[in-house]
C-alpha cells in the first residue's frame, strides 16, 4: 500500500462533538455549534461572554471558532472522556470548577482595574493590557487559580479551536497528514 | 463482593512494564490476568489530533502535587492499555555505566545493586523483540559494545540535520537516535511514515507501543486483560508472609477480589507506592514491603532545557517523528557541567504540530493577540528545536505519600512532593546556555530558550531497588524484600534517574525480572 493511501485525508475539523439542539443530540464542530447558536449546558451567559472575550483577545477568531461551545460541551461530559487541555495540565476534575473560578476571577479583576467594567466591555487596547498583566501575574487583588496558569490554559483552549483543526493546517499550508482523521465521536 | 477464579499472576497495570511481565509469564504457561484502570484501547482509537490524543492521558483519581517543582504527570502518564507507552516519544537511550555506581564513584545519590553489564543483555533482547532503529556501533563511543539494532536508523530531515554543524562546533558528537520505531517493516508491523503523530498514538504499529508488541504477545499466549478495573489494595495471608491477590473495583464500581499466586504492581511510580501504603495490615502497619520506611521515597524526575531556533529556510518541520533524529551522551558524565552534578542527554530533530504544549504556537507562549497569527505564519517553515534532558538526583524528601482526602472508592489520594535541588537547577541553566551556543553556531536567524517553570519529566523511584530491606523496597529483579511473591515493575524501582528517557530501561528491567520470576516460580510461590 502506498504511504499516502495509508493516510486518511478526510475533510474535518476538530472533530464533531455531541451537542444538544432542541432536545436532540447532533454532531457538530464547535465552529458550527457557535454559528447555530447551540444552547450552553454548563457555562452561564456571563461566563460565556467572558470566555469568548478573553479567548478572542488571546487568539484572534477563537470566538467564531467556537471556544465557548467547545469548553461548555466538554464540561458536560465525564472528566475521563474530556479533550480539554486542562486534562494534561494537571487541573483537578471536575473541570467546571476551574473554569468557574478562573472566569470569575477574570471579571472581578477587570472590574477592579477598569472602573467596574468586565473584560468583555473593554476596548481592544484595554483587553490587551489586561491580558498582558494576567500573563505575568501582575493583576492586583486577583482571587482565583494562578493568573499565569489561567492565561496558559485559556490560550491553549483557544489554540485548540483555531489551530488544532485540519482547516487551520490547510490555511497555513502545513500538511496535516492524519493516519486517522479527527471525525469520530468520542 | 465477588471472588474470581484464582490465577497464577495478577498484574496491576497494562502499560510498558506490566505488558512485558504478561508476555514472559503467559508464554511460560502461567495463567495471567492484567487489571487495567483505563480502557482497552484499539489502534483504531488513536486519532491523529492533539485534541483527541488527550483521551489517552491520565484520568481517574488525581494526584495532589506539591513541592518547589510539582511533578506535572498528566501530560506524560497513561490511561488504559499501553499506559504512557501508548503515546511515548520512543526515544531509546540506555542508562550508562556511570548511572549504576554514582554513590561509589562520586559519593552522591544512590548505587544500584546491579551494574550496566547486568542490564545490557536485556537492552539487546528488547531491541530484537520489539524493534529498535538506530546505529549501535555509533553509540559505542560512550558505552560498551553490544548487539547491533535490528533496524537501520530512521530517516532524518532538515529540521534535525540543520543543527549538526552547531553541535559539532561546540564539541558535541551526535549519532543517529535509537528509537523504538520501525525504520523498515518489522515483524509484520509497518514502517514509519514520518507524519509526527507518535505522541497521540500510532495506529499503524510503527511505534513499538505495548499494544502491538508485548501485550499482543501476551494475549496470544492466553493472558486476559480486564479493563476499567481499579485496584485499591494488595491482600496478604494472615501471617503477613505472602500476598494472596488484590482487591479492585470493576467497571460497574463494584468491589471484587482476585486471588493469585503472584502479584505484580506495574502501575507507575505514583500509583505503586500509593497501593503499597494503602495495603497496610496489622503485620505490615506502615504498608506492604515498607519495613525500611522507604516506600514512596526517593522519587525522581528529569528536567528539560529546550532551545528554539528559526532558520532562514524551510526545515520541513512537519516531517519526522516526535522522538529524536539525533542523540548524544557527550554531556552524560556526572561532572560534565562545571559547578553542577548530574548527567545530561541531548536530542535533536523532531516534527512539530501547530498547537498543543510542544507545538509551534507554544514556542513563544508570551505572544498573544494580533501578534500570534503573525508569529505562526512567520515561523511555520523555519522553526525547529533541540532538547537537553538532565538528571534529578535521588532525594529522600521527594516522595509519594497518602493524603487524607479519598477517591470515589475510599482510597486515600496520593500526594507527590517534588523539588529539584541546586545541582539540577544548575544543569538546567547550563543546558539552556549551551543550547543557545549551539543554535548560534548552527546559523540560526533567531534563537531562544524555552524557559518557564522548571519542567519535570518522567517520574521514577518511589519503590527503589537495593541490596536489602534496610536500604530499599525491592531487589534488582523488582521482587520485594519482605514478600517474595510480590513484585514491582516499572520506573519506580530505579535507584537513580540518569538522564536517559526511561522506557527502554523499563522494558529491559521488566524482561530481566520476569525471566527471573519464571525461572524461580516454585521458590517464589512455594
Amino acid at each position: 500500500m502506498d504511504d499516502i493511501e495509508r493516510r486518511s485525508f478526510v475533510k474535518g475539523a476538530l472533530g464533531a462533538l455531541a451537542f444538544t439542539v432542541g432536545g436532540a443530540q447532533v454532531m457538530l464542530t464547535p465552529r458550527d455549534a457557535h454559528a447555530q447558536g447551540v444552547p450552553f449546558r454548563t457555562l452561564t451567559p456571563d461566563q460565556v461572554e467572558t470566555l469568548e472575550a478573553v479567548g478572542e483577545a488571546i487568539v484572534p477568531t477563537a470566538r467564531t471558532a467556537g471556544i465557548a461551545n467547545f469548553v461548555d460541551q466538554q464540561l458536560s461530559i465525564p472528566a475521563d472522556e474530556a479533550l480539554l487541555e486542562a486534562r494534561i495540565l494537571n487541573v483537578r476534575p471536575p473541570f467546571a470548577n476551574f473554569y468557574r473560578a478562573a472566569l470569575g476571577a477574570i471579571d472581578r479583576a477587570s472590574q477592579t482595574r477598569n472602573g467596574g467594567r468586565k473584560v468583555a466591555q473593554l476596548n481592544d487596547a484595554e483587553k490587551h493590557a489586561f491580558i498582558d498583566a494576567m500573563r505575568q501575574n501582575r493583576l492586583d487583588g486577583w482571587q482565583g487559580p494562578g493568573q499565569g496558569f489561567v492565561y496558559t490554559l485559556l490560550r491553549n483552549d483557544a489554540l485548540d479551536v483555531v489551530y488544532g483543526t485540519m482547516e487551520a493546517y490547510a490555511a497555513l499550508g502545513v500538511p496535516y497528514m492524519a493516519h486517522i482523521a479527527p471525525t469520530k465521536k468520542w | 463482593m465477588a471472588t474470581h477464579e484464582k490465577v497464577d499472576v495478577v498484574i496491576v497495570g497494562a502499560g510498558a512494564s506490566g505488558s512485558v511481565y504478561a508476555a514472559t509469564l503467559s508464554k511460560a504457561g502461567k495463567k495471567v490476568l492484567l487489571l487495567e484502570q483505563g480502557p482497552d484501547w484499539q489502534l483504531t482509537d488513536l486519532i491523529s489530533s492533539d485534541v483527541w490524543g488527550r483521551r489517552i492521558r491520565p484520568a481517574g483519581a488525581p494526584f495532589l502535587l506539591e513541592g518547589k517543582n510539582p511533578y506535572g504527570y498528566a501530560g506524560q502518564a497513561g490511561w488504559g492499555v499501553g499506559g504512557a507507552a501508548l503515546h511515548y516519544f520512543a526515544n531509546f537511550p540506555r542508562l550508562l555505566e556511570n548511572d549504576f555506581k554514582m554513590k561509589t564513584e562520586h559519593g552522591r545519590g544512590l548505587d544500584w545493586p546491579i551494574s550496566y553489564t547486568d542490564v545490557a543483555p536485556y537492552y539487546d533482547k528488547v531491541a530484537q523483540e520489539i524493534g529498535v532503529s538506530g546505529d549501535a556501533k555509533a553509540e559505542e563511543i560512550w558505552r560498551p559494545a553490544g548487539q547491533a539494532y535490528p533496524m537501520p536508523p530512521m530517516k532524518t530531515f532538515r529540521n534535525g540535520e540543520i543543527w549538526l554543524k552547531g553541535f559539532k562546533d561546540v564539541g558535541i558528537r551526535m549519532v543517529p537516535a535509537a528509537v523504538g520505531m520501525n525504520s523498515v517493516a518489522f515483524k509484520g508491523r509497518a514502517a514509519c511514515i514520518y507524519d509526527g503523530w507518535c505522541h497521540v498514538g500510532c495506529p499503524i504499529g510503527a511505534l513499538a507501543n505495548p499494544v502491538v508488541t508485548y501485550l499482543a504477545d501476551a494475549r496470544k499466549a492466553g493472558a486476559e486483560v480486564r479493563p476499567h478495573s481499579t485496584v485499591t489494595r494488595v491482600l496478604t495471608n494472615a501471617a503477613g508472609s505472602k500476598v494472596t491477590g488484590v482487591e479492585y473495583y470493576d467497571e460497574k464500581k463494584e468491589k471484587q477480589v482476585q486471588e493469585a499466586n503472584v502479584v505484580i504492581l506495574a502501575a507507575w511510580s505514583g500509583q505503586n507506592p500509593r497501593l503499597l501504603l494503602n495495603s497496610a495490615t496489622d503485620k505490615h502497619p506502615k504498608g506492604l514491603a515498607n519495613a525500611s520506611g522507604l516506600v514512596g521515597k526517593y522519587t525522581m524526575a528529569h528536567s528539560g532545557s529546550g532551545t528554539w531556533a528559526i532558520f532562514d529556510e524551510d526545515v520541513e518541520n512537519h516531517m519526522g517523528t516526535i522522538g529524536a533524529q539525533f542523540m548524544s551522551y557527550e554531556r552524560y558524565g556526572k561532572t560534565a557541567h562545571k559547578d553542577a552534578f548530574g548527567s545530561t542527554f541531548i536530542v535533536g530533530g523532531n516534527a512539530l504540530k501547530l498547537s498543543d504544549l510542544a507545538g509551534i504556537a507554544n514556542a513563544r507562549p508570551d505572544i498573544f493577540g494580533a501578534a500570534l497569527p503573525e508569529f505562526i505564519k512567520r515561523v511555520r517553515r523555519g522553526l525547529t528545536r533541540i532538547n537537553a534532558f538532565a538528571e534529578g538526583l535521588p532525594n529522600i524528601e521527594n516522595r509519594v505519600e497518602l493524603a487524607s482526602e479519598k477517591d470515589e472508592f475510599g482510597m486515600p489520594l496520593g500526594r507527590i512532593v517534588h523539588s529539584f535541588d541546586q545541582d539540577a537547577a544548575k544543569i538546567w541553566d547550563a543546558n539552556f546556555e549551551e543550547g543557545l551556543k549551539i543554535a548560534k553556531a548552527a546559523g540560526a536567524k533567531e534563537s531562544w530558550s524555552a524557559r518557564g517553570a522548571m519542567a519535570t519529566i518522567h517520574l521514577m523511584g518511589g519503590t527503589i531497588m537495593g541490596t536489602g530491606a534496610g536500604n530499599s523496597v525491592t531487589n534488582s529483579y523488582g521482587q520485594t524484600h519482605e514478600l517474595p511473591n510480590l513484585y514491582i515493575a516499572g520506573p519506580s524501582i530505579f535507584a537513580s534517574a540518569g538522564a536517559s528517557n526511561p522506557t527502554y530501561t523499563i522494558f529491559a528491567l521488566s524482561q530481566r525480572g520476569s525471566e527471573q520470576l519464571a525461572a524461580n516460580w516454585s521458590a517464589v510461590t512455594g
